[in-house]
């Protein structure tokens, strides 16, 4: 994998360099010119969702690609801090909801008069905020302290988070759980007492959630050049020679885990206002595999790649999901078999993968250059 | 001292028998054919003599007399007076002609009624009197009418009409049903008439009477007698009747222990035969992930494949299907064929499948897998690609809603042994089980391929050494693994739903069961098949009865209170939660595949 944790001053410098342009594209360039009505309000709200989407690759990227822990378990943090968010905007909706009632609107459905004790203190954002961050993170500490410490690792591990997923999600999907089942939280009104009907609102959220994307990027960058990241990568690349010379990899593996659930979890409660619904749809298991494509085309192991990966796919899967509706899963898969196959490094890998064939091009073919050895599909012989 | 019950029941016996002598008496010698009675009731004046002579006919009808009181009921019965000779009764059929007159038929021998030069003669209704009728004659009526079905020649009719009739709890239904006991020689429907003759005794105003009834429910403890054993033990509650209170907690006690012992049974059923589908769902998987260690996320879908095979072979048998196929139209045609021989499709489907799957298996294998053995994570990502695609190619060739797959004869309906019921399709798949276990079991250990299989799978480098080409053997192993995916999918679908999501209902559980049955390990799966799913059905049955004494948990009582009565689900998200938490106990599953190397 190419690692970007040893690269020289200067390319460090000009990487940064860029970074700093995409960050003040996004959080700067993008709002103003849509607060100039050069962009439209949909264009923008499209873009706050490909960031949310970002934030939940960054997560997997985090796992996958430097920690070798493929999670299909992402989703399901994700939504469960859009759901945390989405009871304190279920609460702002007051009595503007159908049923003209203080309570929200499936409740009053489902036959309740008052208002149940847990939902209680999600009328105050600040606490909305901390459950965003203490139930993923709990639900992450509890399950990554029992699937390590028993060494569940590699294709088990991916088994076990998806079967996480799924029971969480036949969960979610009964009405008795009392979160809105099968149609989750939607038909928000107001956040911090600014009206989601305002495109003021929506900018200052989609500001939030470029910066929500800027911070995990330069977090994960500073994380994987601490002696942790040299670790946590190790651990990827052969976890039981990082066991025996002392670490133990149960603690690494555990904190970058819960990390990844709290970055995802804010990615959930940044989308949740922005696309104004969350549902038990968002939680199944085919939305981390769908997560894990994003990162494996734009790139594993890179800190861009996730990033590039989440949007571009996004952006084409609203296209093609217009264009052509019946096939955008065949695209999606075939996609997905390909990159897999022929592209292993990812749309990041291509400049350095066409670098490397100009090289063998220019010199004399004895010389087979080094750097395309180690995104070569490994041998197929067995 | 109360009367002794014995010569108490003795007596309620013998009295019927008494009314069924005199009655045998009555038509001894030659029996008097019911219609002539009806007709000897019609004709008489005497409104008491009618009543009788009604009632003396109850269990004796049969669905053309109970169609002729009908007739009687609403007026369309006639009596006719010929010129000489007696008074007859007619009924008028056949299209009128244009004075009005239609064809008239004689009740009492059920022919047409002629004239003295035998030429049919035909009669308006407005020239004739209806046969007249009261009030208490039509209760009598109503009355034959009930029981009529008790002299029914099919059993299946007598034992649902002795049921209604026991439900209904009417004394006066009392006698004909003792003198249908007399004379019933089915099993079931003695049992049957038992339980409704001790129900309707249980109205009976006797102490001792209700006594010996609630020893006859406690003798048969059929489920259907609980409610009005709990009727009749409030009833003596309330009236502080402590003999009949005793009698009536016996007989629900022996109700109830035969309900847990169905209920029981029901489970261990219910939980094999889930057992048995997890297993056929994931003895695929098993060979491609469990030997080859393959994450075939596409599992499912091989499944899909089996089961829409069966649908293909379905409708070639029937009237043939025309397929869209990526903008093209593939047309298969029928063989148009019905009863017995359509029957049979199913069992042409069965290898259709096999093959089918394998085939899709193989060009996966071919196409994609051999490029990842040895990057796993890898080969669940790009398998995952292709189920997706696959799943849009059911959607695109078969449309997006389930496709109708009818079971055959011989797997619909089912067995119900002392209230326990065994669906056939269930007991199939059972079977089937067994039989894919035998045949994968022979297939591994006594045939050269399960050798080349077993060798390539245990130290790849070796058999290779020695000649083994592995290629083709990774090959043929993953397509017989999909192969039996696609078997699995041709008995799922005579069991749910048929549409392109098939596979994604039974591909966690399938990877679950082999995970937890230890990887690589047959036996260890089929164990843990049966153990998943029996826990599973354990949990159906019993959480709605533990639930509610779940309210004492702090904070969240009332919250699992709710979740409860969503047995099914609740119970799901218990077996994951349990299969996370086994894992903890032993992280290889039930058995351990031990090897050398340090990262297996």
């Amino acid at each position: 994998m190419t690692g970007a944790s040893q690269a020289s001053p200067r390319r460090s410098r000009i990487e940064l360099t860029v970074v700093a342009i995409i960050a003040v594209i996004l959080i700067v360039v993008l709002p103003v010119l849509n607060a100039q009505g050069a962009i439209s309000n949909f264009t923008l709200g499209l873009w706050g969702k490909y960031l949310c989407y970002a934030l939940l690759a960054i997560s997997v990227d985090l796992l996958w690609g430097y920690t070798g822990l493929l999670s299909l378990g992402q989703a399901l943090f994700f939504t469960l801090g859009g759901y945390m968010h989405g009871m304190y905007l279920m609460r702002m909706i007051g009595e503007l909801g159908q049923y003209k009632k203080p309570i929200p609107d499936f409740l009053v459905f489902l036959g309740w008069e008052r208002l149940p004790a847990f939902w209680e203190p999600f009328s105050s954002f600040s606490f909305a905020v901390v459950m965003v961050f203490l139930v993923p993170g709990l639900l992450a500490y509890v399950f990554g302290y029992l699937a390590f410490r028993s060494r569940i690792k590699g294709v088990y591990f991916s088994i076990l988070t998806q079967a996480l997923t799924y029971a969480a999600s036949i969960m979610f999907f009964r009405n008795n759980l009392l979160m809105g089942g099968n149609n989750g939280f939607t038909d928000f009104k107001f956040i911090l007492g600014h009206s989601l009907a305002e495109p003021a609102t929506m900018r200052g959220l989609y500001i939030a959630t470029a910066i929500a994307v800027v911070l995990a990027f330069l977090f994960c960058r500073w994380l994987s050049r601490t002696k942790f990241g040299l670790v946590q990568q190790a651990i990827r690349d052969g976890e039981n020679r990082v066991l025996f010379s002392g670490y133990a990899t149960m603690h690494f593996k555990l904190f970058v885990f819960v990390v990844a659930a709290l970055i995802a979890a804010v990615g959930g409660a940044l989308y949740t206002p922005q696309v104004g619904i969350i549902n038990p749809g968002e939680m199944q298991a085919d939305k981390s595999l769908e997560a894990v494509v994003w990162v494996a085309v734009g790139g594993r192991g890179t800190l861009l790649g996730p990033i590039l990966g989440a949007v571009s796919i996004n952006a084409l899967k609203s296209w093609a999901t217009r264009a052509y509706p019946d096939l955008w899963l065949v695209i999606l898969g075939g996609l997905f078999v390909l990159v897999v196959l022929f592209l292993p490094g990812g749309l990041v890998s291509i400049p350095a993968r066409l670098k490397a064939l100009w090289g063998k091009v220019r010199r004399s073919p004895e010389k087979p250059a080094a750097a395309a050895s180690d995104t070569q599909p490994a041998s197929a012989k067995t | 001292m109360p009367p002794d019950p014995m010569m108490n029941f003795l007596a309620r016996c013998l009295r019927p028998l008494a009314c069924l002598a005199v009655i045998a008496g009555a038509l001894a010698a030659p029996a008097e054919p019911a219609r002539q009675i009806l007709v000897r009731a019609a004709l008489s004046d005497d409104a008491a003599q009618q009543r009788e002579l009604i009632t003396s006919l109850t269990g004796r009808a049969d669905a053309a007399l109970v169609a002729l009181l009908e007739a009687w009921r609403t007026d369309a019965l006639f009596r006719y007076a010929p010129a000489e000779g007696t008074a007859l009764v007619v009924q008028l059929t056949g299209p009128k002609d244009d004075e009005g007159r239609q064809a008239a038929v004689r009740i009492d021998t059920g022919a047409a009624l002629v004239d003295a030069a035998g030429q049919p003669l035909k009669l308006a209704a407005g020239d004739l009197k209806a046969v007249e009728h009261t009030t208490s004659l039509r209760r009598a009526m109503k009355a034959v009418a009930d029981l009529a079905d008790l002299a029914d020649p099919d059993p299946a009719r007598r034992f649902k009409a002795v049921q209604t009739i026991g439900q209904a709890q009417d004394a006066a239904k009392l006698a004909p049903l003792q003198a249908r006991l007399e004379v019933e020689t089915d099993a079931g429907v003695r049992r049957v008439l038992r339980e409704a003759i001790a129900l309707v005794q249980l109205k009976d105003p006797q102490d001792a009477t209700r006594i010996a009834a609630l020893g006859t429910l406690k003798e048969l403890h059929t489920l259907a007698s609980t409610d009005f054993i709990k009727r009749a033990l409030k009833e003596a509650e309330e009236a502080r009747n402590q003999p009949v209170l005793t009698a009536a907690r016996e007989a629900l006690r022996a109700v109830e222990n035969h309900r847990s012992f169905v209920d029981f049974f029901g489970t261990l059923f219910r939980g094999v035969s889930l057992g048995s589908i997890l297993l056929v769902a994931a003895l695929g998987l098993a060979i491609t992930f469990g030997l080859m260690r393959v994450i075939n996320m596409a599992h499912g879908e091989m499944i899909a494949v089996g089961a829409y095979t069966t649908y293909l072979v379905q409708n070639v048998f029937g009237t043939g299907i025309t397929l869209p196929f990526f903008g093209l139209s593939l047309g298969l045609p029928g063989l148009d064929l019905t009863g017995g021989a359509y029957q049979t499709y199913f069992l042409f489907a069965l290898p259709c499948s096999f093959l089918a799957a394998a085939l899709v298996g193989i060009g996966l294998e071919r196409s994609v897998i051999r490029f990842l053995y040895r990057r796993p994570l890898e080969s669940l990502l790009a398998t995952w690609g292709v189920s997706l695609v696959l799943q849009q190619a059911f959607r695109l060739m078969f449309g997006a809603n389930n496709v109708q797959v009818s079971s055959p004869v011989y797997l619909s309906g089912n067995w119900t042994v002392n209230d326990i019921i065994f669906g056939w399709n269930r007991v199939f798949v059972v079977g089937f089980a067994i039989l894919i276990v035998f045949g994968m079991w022979l297939v591994l250990t006594k045939t050269p391929l399960g050798l080349l299989i077993r060798a390539s799978m245990q130290n790849r480098t070796m058999a290779s050494c020695m000649g083994v080409r592995t290629e083709r053997v990774n090959m043929l192993t993953f397509g017989l693994g999909s192969g039996l995916a696609g078997l699995a999918g041709a008995f799922l679908s005579q069991i749910g739903n048929v549409g392109p999501s098939l596979g994604q209902g039974y591909i966690i559980d399938s990877f679950m069961v082999v995970v937890v049955g230890g990887v690589g390990s047959i036996g260890g799966t089929i164990l843990s098949a049966f153990g998943i799913g029996g826990i599973d059905q354990v949990l159906q049955q019993y959480l709605p009865v533990v639930a509610p004494g779940l309210g004492w948990v702090p904070g969240i009582g009332g919250f699992l209170q709710n979740l409860a009565q969503d047995a099914a689900v609740f119970g799901k998200i218990l077996v994951l939660a349990g299969i996370i938490l086994f894992l903890q106990w032993r992280p290889a599953g039930l058995f351990v595949t031990r090897s050398r190397s340090l990262e297996d």
